[in-house]
């Protein structure tokens, strides 16, 4: 029981908190709602127009764009996110030497900022950037690295079946006969590099524009496009390693007792992974995935960082569809963005509402 | 001693409203531009306000202008005068923010073109601070040593273009004949030119016309076999970037790219034409570029911020603006100036920035009443084209479903 007194204390310490959520989010989200069915563009006094607005975005074909774009990197990034966590929070998991050093390394794409990452791999994936270079130097050393992997390939192929002769169990991706294998393949490499058996070819520069009109389609519908692409794969690489801490939490919350009988019953890793790991991190998941997906859904800087560099159907998300209709020279449709926001807003809603409700009731 | 009290209150009132300073805030773009107006505040503005009491501070706007002019705007913050760029001028009309200077400012002095770029139902809202149009420049050395002549004044399309297929044919691989940005703000002129209108009685915008047809086709057709390339293809954002680096012999842009090259390439020499005229219709085209100076209708010293706005558009200030090679002056009476008359290539590219003002089918840089939105769909297709991914004929097509959807809207 509170005694008299203490719950004006309780108040006044939850104060700031209060006041900060009440002015940026509860009278934000109101006032967002109210523009959202006015004529407002920024100057002028808001008329209350009815669910106008709501139909104009509806109808717009760049909000349709928009809503794809984002569903589409929504789904694409949260899965990919969400294995790629789980499997690098496994890895990490082990006892092994210098794990401190990986785990560190492994997090600091998530704490060095997105625009950054982003600046980085506009320039990755210019025309002249490193992408396309190493496409074209891989092409370029193809003889070389065919003949390094099919030598690799037949002097292990070669060892096992020897070992295999001498009555000893030798298993086809053994570590140690595969140094060997390695070693034999870069002598050889080298020699017929040296003598001029194998040369770099000359092959004219790969030249794919990422940043470009270019879409994967799916019988004509232009499902995911290439910039989009671009940025799933620098989205992935940011919040994995933040993801991975949330299992690697969850990782250390699991009963060793479960692996030992695991191992008792003679499980393989794949299988204590599938039915041991798996069900036991599902609140995490549960978490990991919302997250993800909130996070996907308003997904805002790497768009507007690459801004006019790709063409704005490819890469614009609902978030970016907001921030281009309020932002204009002048005068600005900001009821349809805010209309446009409270569309988000419900989807958001409504899929972690869907979630709570079919992925995991049984585990929360 | 109540009397004594009042009086010396009185003293102190009229004392303090006597040393009362007004200030006059200005917004405008980043970039050279601070150093440039901070110049001219202190040279020509401050001493001619002094005795006034005025004084006059440059708050430039960095990153997007229009963005950010508009947010001030919005929340009551923007300066008392302020630029407004010529193409998003109905934006800000739309605003009510924009003080319409009938009878505030006298705008007879200045070019008749550029009032009217910033006229809007009869209604003045901005002075023209100077503008620009598109020239050739060429790099000198590069047609010595391909032994082709000059581009100049007479020049048609199909000439200009064999000169370019020339220069690459003998200098080969490394140079290129042109560098074109995927740009309606560099191939607009060539549509002008073939008599292509922007926008038809209603409004409405036809990408599919025959003239804008042909110009695109033209425009992207210079850059078969390389002879012209993308800005991108050379690592640079825009051709005065290719120009600098040696490897192109034309470059379209006005003459803000006088000073790029005198800082960037001060070794280069180069020179300066019109843009080509059309074969078939044998006139030329042109953007007029211009950003004017507004007064802020919110303003709560209009006097104050209409004698800075005149100082800023004088004579002297024009002439100083001119002879740093930033601009070309609105004032009428600053065309027949002795720094045109002046051999410096700088001066020479000014000299044909102005004669383009007023040769062929000259537009002011304008994109309608739906803003910036508008010239997406052209850009849009000129990159697709340009970069080989789409044919001329599919890019038109679907940029012009785009453009209707947008002025549908």
């Amino acid at each position: 029981m509170l005694k008299k007194g203490q719950t004006s204390a309780a108040y006044l310490f939850l104060a700031p908190f209060l006041i900060t959520i009440g002015i940026f989010f509860f009278y934000a989200f109101a006032r967002a709602i109210y523009y959202s069915l006015t004529d407002f563009n920024l100057f002028n006094t808001p008329r209350l127009i009815g669910i106008k607005p709501y139909a104009d975005v509806l109808a717009d074909p760049l909000f349709q764009r928009a809503l794809a774009n984002s569903l589409v990197f929504a789904v694409i990034t949260t899965t990919l996110q969400t294995v790629g966590a789980l499997l690098m929070a496994v890895a990490l998991n082990n006892k092994i030497r210098g794990m401190a050093f990986f785990r560190s390394a492994w997090y600091m794409p998530s704490i060095t900022s997105s625009v950054v990452i982003t600046l980085i791999f506009l320039w990755l994936f210019q025309r002249r950037g490193v992408a396309n270079y190493a496409i074209t130097q891989w092409q370029a050393f193809l003889p070389y690295t065919l003949t390094l992997i099919g030598v690799l390939i037949a002097a292990q192929v070669a060892q096992v079946l020897w070992e295999r002769s001498r009555g000893l169990p030798a298993g086809w991706f053994d570590p140690a006969l595969a140094v060997v294998s390695l070693l034999i393949a870069v002598a050889v490499t080298a020699i017929l590099g040296w003598t001029g058996v194998l040369s770099v070819r000359d092959v004219a520069p790969y030249d794919f524009q990422y940043f470009s009109d270019r879409w994967i389609s799916l019988g004509g519908v232009q499902i995911l496009s290439i910039p989009m692409l671009v940025i799933i794969i620098q989205n992935t690489f940011t919040t994995i390693p933040t993801l991975m801490l949330f299992f690697l939490a969850g990782l250390q919350n699991i009963p060793g007792a479960l692996y030992e009988a695991a191992d008792i019953d003679g499980a393989t890793s794949a299988q204590k992974l599938l039915n041991v790991t798996v069900p036991m991190l599902r609140p995490v998941t549960f978490y990991v995935i919302t997250v993800g997906l909130i996070g996907t859904m308003k997904m805002f800087d790497q768009v507007a960082v690459i801004g006019s560099a790709a063409p704005q159907s490819t890469l614009i998300t609902l978030a970016y569809y907001v921030y281009t209709n309020t932002f204009k020279a002048g005068a600005a449709p900001v009821n349809m963005a805010a209309a446009a926001a409270i569309v988000l807003a419900a989807i958001i809603l409504v899929m972690v509402f869907l979630q709570r409700r079919f992925i995991s009731s049984d585990a929360v | 001693m109540k009397k004594a009290l009042f009086a010396s209150l009185a003293v102190l009132v009229a004392a303090g409203a006597a040393s009362a300073q007004t200030t006059i805030k200005i917004n405008g773009y980043g970039g050279q531009d601070p150093a440039i107006v901070g110049d001219l505040i202190n040279r020509f503005v401050k001493p001619a306000l002094a005795k006034d009491k005025i004084t006059v501070v440059y708050q430039p706007l960095q990153g997007d202008y229009n963005q950010q002019l508009t947010t001030l705007l919005a929340a009551g913050n923007a300066g008392d005068v302020f630029y407004v760029p010529g193409e998003t001028l109905d934006g800000y009309v739309a605003t009510g923010k924009l003080l319409p200077l009938n009878g505030v400012v006298n705008t007879t002095p200045f070019i008749k073109s550029l009032n009217d770029a910033f006229t809007r139902g009869g209604k003045t809202y901005a002075v023209a601070k100077d503008f620009n149009t598109l020239t050739l420049v060429y790099n000198k050395d590069i047609f010595d040593e391909a032994k082709v002549a000059y581009p100049n004044d007479n020049d048609t399309w199909t000439s200009f273009q064999n000169k370019l297929a020339a220069v690459k044919k003998a200098l080969g691989n490394d140079y290129y004949g042109a560098c074109l940005a995927p740009e309606y703000a560099r191939m607009g002129e060539f549509a002008f030119a073939a008599g292509w209108q922007p926008f038809d009685s209603k409004g409405k915008t036809n990408l599919l016309d025959p003239a804008f047809v042909s110009a695109f086709n033209y425009f992207t057709g210079l850059s078969k076999n390389k002879v012209a390339v993308q800005p991108s293809e050379l690592s640079q954002d825009w051709s005065g970037g290719c120009l600098g680096s040696g490897k192109v012999a034309v470059a379209i842009e006005g003459n803000w790219i006088v000073g790029f090259l005198k800082d960037n390439a001060p070794n280069l020499k180069y020179g300066s034409a019109l843009i080509p005229k059309n074969d078939k219709t044998g006139k030329r085209g042109n953007f007029v570029f211009t950003v004017g100076w507004a007064i802020n209708s919110g303003t709560k010293n209009k006097a104050a911020a209409a004698k800075v706005l005149n100082i800023l558009t004088s004579p002297n200030v024009q002439q100083y603006v001119l002879e740093q090679g930033l601009a070309i002056p609105s004032r009428t009476s600053l065309q027949s100036n002795a720094f045109f008359k002046k051999a410096t290539p700088g001066a020479e590219n000014s000299k044909v920035v102005f004669q383009g003002a007023s040769s062929g089918t000259v537009r002011p840089y304008y994109f309608g009443t739906q803003g910036p939105d508008w010239a997406k769909p052209i850009n849009t297709a000129l990159a697709a084209v340009l970069s080989g991914q789409k044919s001329s004929a599919d890019a038109l097509k679907q940029a012009q479903q785009e453009m209707n959807i947008l002025q549908n809207r």
